[in-house]
């Protein structure tokens, strides 16, 4: 090699060696960055795992609960592994001029990085110490069309519990059933449901509680085509997209009987159009106070009115046309929660099915999903 | 669904002295199927069972989790109100999964020790209920106050955890209790559990060893159910946890100890350690949980002296109603003088070959049926090396300067207080004592004996310092 001109010290031969774009780099890291640790009792947790093998270059993070590992290609001129600390190395990738990247890692695990004019040298660990992701043989799998499970997860995941005191609901759901794949997630003022034909072995029947992280990393991962293949096994599930692979615990412990939720037969259903009901909502809540955050939809014939107001500030309302052929009544929802899977559903029209203004509506499509949602009270 | 079953099942009596109370759950049924709706009222309360209130806080029994999360995020406000209405004290009411609700049966026996307040509840009923208290919290039925034999070596530690069982968390919070093996730290720290129990049955006590915590927590750790862990120790209202020396070197239980340790102080709630040596002399136990332990009261247990050690027997062998001769338990008690667990063992042996042997037993023959006891307990004597070695650490000097023939007073006024200790802590003669401390003649042990027994009394600082030798000696 010719003489380097860069102010860095030799110490031997590098143990790694390999040229990338920076963009590459960038996307690959990115795609697993999310999942570095926060904890700082573990240093290697909060380093990304590099491993340049056979053309490409692989990128895994863990923070113990969820590990996550991709790869993008690369120009390997030495194959070889080390760790570097996750943040700071995307920090640095993200400002470099878009171009050619060299990274070279001595044997201490001192990385070098060059790019055009700029050099940087960060101090990584050994990959030695770095945890493995889980092993999963022996474990049942499931196939998965990435689109179908995509959809569910978004059709579900904002309705998880962030109440930490109530682990179990700290997930979503997922029951292997009957020849279908259930999902369902709640945090006890609403719960949604997405239901799915999936073809699977009987002996494969289970249910399963997916921490919300890795149901976060797994909607980054899913894409529109191809299947994700799910391996599950006693207290791990990974799912394998591509090269890309998310391994991560499941939450233990019995998921409530959520079927006791489910309110019975309904005394009305009003269709809505759904983009009209979320723009609505979207408008009529700016007025609604911080204090009862709610709107009230009051039914007519045909007809419906969306109001809010809050004392201080003022009021709005809103008028709809809907197909209602009920008795008049009005029902109040927490504007968000009313909202929140208007956004997440794509057709055209949804029904709510009504019994009074005390108990749940319940919210549907053209299809195997139900929201239901607990009425705030009305204070006139 | 299944309320007519389980009402079969003994339950049927305390529904109707609920009503002859003139308070029901009928009543708060009524004023809550006004505020709620039908299907609601059916869904969530139908199957559910009042439990009774204590403290202020009312309980209800519900068969699922799912009926505990849908009521407390939506109905508690109705359920307070409507409760309130019938029972005026109640200021809270809690929602408590109960299994035995889902499967149709008799209610959990746990639930029963929640209801008070029921004026023709058996003697029996509330002895069984205590009870059952006492085990879920994992105490020992017979660690209780009244069989404590209190002497000058407990009196202090005695009194702290009396005052403590009597006002939980208020002054002496943590209560630090440390001293040496079988002595009855446990015993005390028990004692104020159960006397809290019997007192304010709504408490929630918790008693474990530090290293049941430990391995609790590890588990929690692994299966990554680390709230459920943090919140069971987290709401107790006294957490006794016991040989928190198993701590040291241990250092994510170290650190949630700490925080459970301070959520439970921040939020007055009492704490009650036990431990083998004083805080600072753990090894590798952080300074913040040290000073933690240290801010609220230390108080030591020394081994008993003779009058305790008889009382101790002769209360015993009350208790076990065993009758042994007055000399064989002087015998006991002389010869058994660091550990009351080993003296209650020794009682318990000779009271069983007496029994066995039916014949009337020497001292003679108690020496040899307990040889090995009384080796043991003599090989845990202290020696005179050990003296010198525990006065020349105390002193700062090397212990070289025991035996050598150089005479400043630095040195030679240790070595006559290692003298005095090595002539009053073992059976070496003058002569002996001598000859340990380079060869000097029993007239120089004699001297150096007077001398610091005239100072003792002169000089507090010194009976400080021997004290402490000698119960650094004796652990």
């Amino acid at each position: 090699m010719k003489a380097e001109t860069n102010p860095q010290h030799h110490s031997g031969l590098p143990s790694m060696k390999f040229r990338i774009s920076k963009e590459a780099f960038l996307d690959g890291l990115q795609k697993v960055q999310h999942v570095v640790s926060s904890r700082t009792t573990l240093p290697i947790l909060s380093n990304v795992l590099l491993v340049a093998k056979d053309g490409r270059l692989q990128f895994t993070t863990t923070d113990l609960d969820v590990g996550i590992t991709g790869s993008v290609e690369a120009q390997i001129e030495k194959e070889g592994a080390t760790t570097l600390p996750a943040k700071r190395l995307v920090s640095i990738i993200r400002e470099l001029p878009a171009s050619e990247v060299d990274v070279s890692v001595d044997g201490k695990n001192h990385a070098s990085i060059r790019c055009g004019p700029s050099f940087f040298k960060i101090i990584g660990l050994g990959e030695a110490e770095f945890p493995p992701l889980p092993d999963f043989e022996g474990a049942k799998i499931f196939k998965i069309p990435q689109a179908t499970l995509r959809d569910g997860l978004k059709k579900t995941s904002y309705a998880i519990s962030t109440d930490e005191t109530r682990y179990v609901l700290n997930g979503i759901f997922t029951s292997f059933r009957d020849g279908k794949m259930t999902l369902v997630a709640t945090d006890g003022r609403r719960l949604a449901m997405v239901d799915a034909d999936l073809e699977f072995p009987a002996s494969h029947e289970t249910d399963v509680i997916i921490p919300t992280k890795a149901v976060q990393e797994l909607q980054r991962l899913l894409g529109d085509a191809g299947e994700v293949i799910v391996k599950l096994s006693d207290s791990q599930i990974s799912f394998t997209v591509g090269d890309s692979l998310l391994a991560s615990k499941l939450i233990e412990g019995n998921y409530p009987n959520y079927r006791q939720v489910i309110p019975g037969d309904s005394n009305e259903r009003v269709v809505i159009s759904r983009e009209a009901l979320l723009e609505t909502v979207r408008r009529v809540s700016l007025l609604s106070s911080d204090k009862s955050n709610s709107v009230k939809l009051v039914f007519s014939e045909n007809h419906i009115e969306v109001t809010a107001n809050s004392p201080d500030v003022g009021e709005a309302q809103e008028s709809m046309d809907v197909i209602y052929q009920g008795p008049p009544m009005q029902i109040a929802f927490n504007p968000e929660f009313l909202q929140a899977p208007l956004r997440a559903l794509d057709t055209d029209d949804i029904y709510i099915d009504l019994i009074d203004e005390m108990s749940p509506g319940v919210l549907r499509i053209e299809g195997t999903f139900l929201y239901v949602l607990m009425p705030m009270r009305v204070t006139n | 669904m299944e309320s007519e079953e389980f009402e079969a099942g003994g339950v049927a009596d305390e529904m109707t002295l609920q009503i002859e109370d003139g308070r029901d759950w009928d009543h708060v049924c009524q004023d809550l199927r006004a505020m709620v709706s039908a299907d609601a009222f059916q869904r969530w309360f139908g199957t559910a069972r009042w439990m009774g209130v204590e403290d202020g806080i009312g309980s209800l029994a519900v068969p699922g989790e799912i009926h505990q999360v849908w009521i407390e995020t939506n109905y508690l406000p109705e359920l307070t109100m409507a409760v309130s209405q019938t029972y005026e004290e109640v200021r809270e009411v809690r929602v408590l999964v109960c299994d035995s609700l889902a499967v149709a049966g008799t209610p959990s026996n746990s639930f029963f020790s929640r209801q008070q307040q029921r004026p023709t509840k058996s003697a029996m009923l509330e002895g069984e209920a205590l009870e059952r208290r006492t085990k879920s919290a994992g105490l020992n039925t017979s660690c209780t106050f009244d069989r404590f034999v209190v002497g000058a070596n407990s009196q202090f530690a005695h009194a702290a955890c009396e005052a403590v069982a009597k006002k939980s968390g208020l002054g002496y919070n943590p209560l630090f209790i440390y001293g040496g093996p079988g002595l009855g730290k446990t015993h005390l720290m028990q004692a104020i559990g159960h006397e809290l129990l019997r007192c304010q049955p709504g408490t929630r006590v918790i008693y474990l060893t530090c290293e049941k915590f430990t391995n609790e927590f590890i588990d929690a750790v692994r299966r990554g159910d680390i709230e459920k862990f943090r919140r069971r120790y987290r709401s107790s209202d006294v957490l006794l946890i016991d040989d928190v020396q198993f701590l040291g070197g241990k250092e994510r239980s170290q650190e949630e100890f700490f925080h459970t340790f301070n959520t439970l102080l921040d939020g007055r709630n009492q704490v009650v350690l036990t431990c083998d040596r004083p805080a600072s002399e753990i090894k590798n136990l952080e300074p913040r949980l040290v000073s933690r332990f240290e801010c609220g009261l230390t108080v030591e247990m020394q081994p008993p002296e003779m009058e305790t050690r008889m009382a101790i027997l002769k209360k015993k062998s009350m208790e076990w109603k065993v009758r042994v001769d007055e000399s064989i338990l002087h015998f006991l008690a002389e010869k058994i003088r660091t550990n009351v667990r080993r003296l209650e063992g020794a009682l318990m042996r000779v009271a069983t070959y007496a029994s066995l042997a039916g014949e009337s037993v020497s001292v003679e023959k108690i020496e040899h049926l307990l040889r090995d006891l009384l080796r043991e307990e003599a090989s845990r004597q202290v020696t005179i090396d050990d003296i010198q070695k525990a006065v020349a650490e105390h002193y700062d000097l090397r212990l070289a300067d025991m035996t050598s023939r150089r005479r400043p007073a630095s040195v030679a006024f240790p070595r006559q207080v290692a003298m005095f200790l090595s002539r009053t802590l073992t059976k070496g003669s003058l002569m002996e004592i001598g000859e340990a401390f380079g060869g000097r003649d029993h007239g120089t042990v004699i001297h150096a004996c007077k001398k610091i027994t005239g100072k003792i009394n002169d000089e507090p600082g010194l009976k400080d310092a021997i004290s402490r030798i000698e119960s650094q000696l004796r652990r």
